[in-house]
């Protein structure tokens, strides 16, 4: 096991900057998810811990070493692919032996790692089959099993839920956090999904466009987004937002649409500044009394548990998450209020919280 | 309990109906086959059975031995390989020999060049991306492939001098670099699409597991791509083969082919038939073999997407 300390990191593709300078710290046993959009450059910078891709600039360090320029095979560590790369002239206990073969291990400890690896991964009944032989979650298992023989430095994962069906995801994602509780191995898991996010990291690094947006812990992100872009990725259904601007005289709050909406009276906003003023579904209430500010309903889903209910403020798109059932009909206008401790506010020209 | 037996669910009319529909398609399908496995093979056995007939029984057309002719070594005896003429010293049989041997020198050593070079070749256009200015893989790809579009008569006179000036006129090496070169576009193409069909994926699994680049392609990418390298060689080697032009074209004495050996029997007397016969039966049997032999690897290698 080992911590994994990246620096400045920066990767091109012939012109075109994918990694702009990436700082994480990810301490010896933690586990890491990396999340952000389609394109944001998370693959290529699992790959190139992994070694897999060269490095432009900065410094990665597994452990005590500097990795940059060594191999794959020098930096102990292990990588399970979104399409699980499994040798397809092998059978499944070849498979998982295979690291251990190529490291010239002794026999019996081969035999032994891998019928352990297969007994924890339920795979023993499947030792010899050929993996065309086996269903998805299957094959994702053995490709779990072959980085796990190896008890590596790091664990390297790429989206690796992302082939299976959901319900199977959801099952798998609980697995491998419990696999990581038992082994306690440094890991880094690459995911676009940020409720697996949400679930399984003990720190997340959101990621956009090459760049580390924020990391902190799953609730650091939920309580306090330091951004726009981080608070609507974090958090299903996403955050509100409503543009307004900051008054000061009486209690502070923010003007949107001519209502005035309550902030906590420390946010260092000045008078007449230009904000994003944020608050998740889950916290608005209702307010029967007829404060807070109103909103015309436009569609309502009942899941059973919650109500989820789709309105307009003026011209921007709300949306609340109600506890307890509500029979809204569309068209009808209901006054929201805000939790004033759970509110958001974001610089309207750089998106920056406040 | 009374003992009853026997059947209690019948097919019922639909089900007569598909079963119905079902033989009739199997015997029209099989009927097909069967019709074009006569056609495909027929000119092998007119082949072999010539070579057991005589001047009147090649005229008249004769087919089915025994009934419609006897059958006698007179091609395979002029060929000093009957029974009657094994064991004594012959001629033509020692010019055969010495022909055959010729072809398969050249065929084995020109196709395994040919694969060896060609996967090489195939492997950097599957994996890696060239830029020449404006050329790219896709171009180079197609340039290799139109080497098949020029007609080999337009490189006739070139070889010549080339070979002429080079000293590799009626030699092995010479022979087998040409054919190396004719047959190497097709095994560019079909390794091509063997290696693209290997997930690049396998290989950095393959580093990461330990090996190194060299490793993960002899290790991984090799044993996965052999079906395809397998049909590769065995089309090159008939290709090789049968090749006539250039063996006719650059060997005289020394390094002359098996076809070029059966087109040389029309003498000035008229055709020899049977030994003509004989001798062309001779040459096809090693790829007659060979197909038999490697059939599942030669299909294994053509299906395309054969690796999952
Ligand atoms: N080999 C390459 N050559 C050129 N550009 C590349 C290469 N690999 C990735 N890119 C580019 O780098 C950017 C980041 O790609 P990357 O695969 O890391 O994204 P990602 O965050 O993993 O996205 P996804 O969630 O879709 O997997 C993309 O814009 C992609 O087009
Ligand atoms: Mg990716």
């Amino acid at each position: 096991m080992a911590e994994v300390t990246i620096r400045q990191l920066r990767k091109s593709f012939g012109s075109v900057e994918v990694i702009r300078g990436v700082d994480i710290d990810i301490p010896d046993g933690e586990f890491v998810v990396l999340v952000g959009p389609s394109g944001c450059g998370k693959s290529t910078l699992l790959r190139m811990i992994a070694g897999l891709e060269d490095v432009t600039a900065g410094t990665i360090r597994i452990g005590e070493r500097v990795v940059n320029n060594l191999p794959p095979a020098e930096r102990d560590i292990a990588m399970v692919f979104q399409n699980y790369a499994l040798y397809p002239h092998k059978t499944v206990a070849a498979n998982l032996a295979f690291s251990l073969k190529v490291r010239k291990t002794d026999r019996a400890v081969v035999k032994e790692r891998v019928e352990q690896a297969a007994e924890t991964l339920g795979l023993t009944p499947y030792l010899h089959r050929y993996p065309r032989q086996l269903s998805g979650g299957q094959r994702q298992r053995v490709a779990m099993g072959r980085a796990i023989v190896r008890d590596p430095q790091v664990f390297l994962f790429d989206e690796p839920l992302s082939n299976l069906d959901a319900k199977l995801r959801i099952q798998m994602r609980t697995e491998i956090k419990e696999l990581y509780q038992r082994l306690g191995t440094t890991t880094v898991f690459v995911t676009h999904d940020q409720i697996e996010a949400m679930t399984m990291a003990d720190k997340i690094v959101v990621m956009e466009d090459g760049l580390v947006e924020q990391v902190g812990t799953p609730l650091e992100l939920f309580d306090r987004p330091r951004n726009v872009f981080v608070a609507t990725f974090i958090g299903s259904p996403a955050m509100n937002l409503i543009h307004g601007t900051v008054r000061r005289d009486g209690a502070p709050h923010v003007e949107a649409n001519g209502h005035r909406l309550p902030v906590r009276p420390d946010r260092e906003a000045p008078d007449g500044h230009s904000v994003i003023y944020g608050v998740r579904p889950e916290h608005l209430d209702l307010a029967e009394d007829g404060g807070g500010f109103p909103a015309r309903v436009a569609v309502v889903e009942p899941t059973g548990s919650e109500t989820l209910v789709f309105l307009r403020f003026g011209e921007t798109e709300v949306v609340a998450l109600f506890r307890d059932r509500h029979f809204f009909k569309p068209g009808e206008t209901v006054h929201l209020r805000p939790r004033t401790d759970q509110t958001h506010l974001f610089d309207a020209a750089t998106g920056v919280r406040l | 309990m009374s003992a009853e037996t026997g059947q209690i669910f019948k097919d019922a009319a639909p089900d007569l109906k598909f079963r119905a529909k079902w033989y009739t398609r199997r015997v029209l399908i099989y009927g097909t086959l069967l019709f074009w496995t006569v056609i495909c093979l027929f000119p092998i056995y007119w082949t072999a059975t010539t070579s057991f007939k005589i001047a009147p029984d090649v005229m008249q057309g004769h087919l089915i031995p025994w009934a419609d002719f006897e059958p006698a070594w007179r091609g395979w005896r002029s060929l000093g390989l009957s029974p009657q003429t094994i064991f004594e010293t012959s001629t033509v049989r020692e010019e055969f020999l010495k022909r055959f041997t010729n072809s398969v020198i050249t065929s084995l050593a020109a196709s395994a060049l040919a694969v060896v070079l060609g996967s090489m070749a195939a492997y950097g256009l599957s994996r890696f991306t060239y830029r020449l200015k404006f050329i790219k893989n896709r171009d180079i790809s197609f340039f290799f492939l139109s080497q098949l579009i020029l007609p080999p008569v337009v490189l006739a006179l070139p070889f010549l001098v080339l070979y002429k000036e080079l000293a590799l006129l009626d030699s092995h090496i010479g022979l087998i670099l040409l054919y190396t070169l004719m047959v190497l576009p097709i095994v560019i193409w079909i390794m091509r699409d063997q290696f693209s069909a290997i997930p690049v994926e396998l290989e950095e699994a393959a580093l990461v597991d330990g090996l190194s680049v060299w490793k993960a392609f002899l290790q991984i990418v090799l044993p996965i791509a052999l079906p395809g390298m397998i049909a590769a060689f065995i089309l090159s080697l008939v290709l090789c083969w049968n090749e006539y032009f250039f063996a006719a074209l650059l060997t005289s004495t020394d390094a002359k082919t098996i076809p070029v050996m059966v087109a040389s029997q029309t003498g000035s007397q008229g055709i020899n038939w049977w030994s003509m016969a004989a001798l062309s039966f001779a040459a096809i049997l090693p790829l007659v073999i060979i197909g038999i032999v490697l059939e599942r690897f030669i299909i294994k290698g053509m299906a395309a997407g054969a690796v999952k």
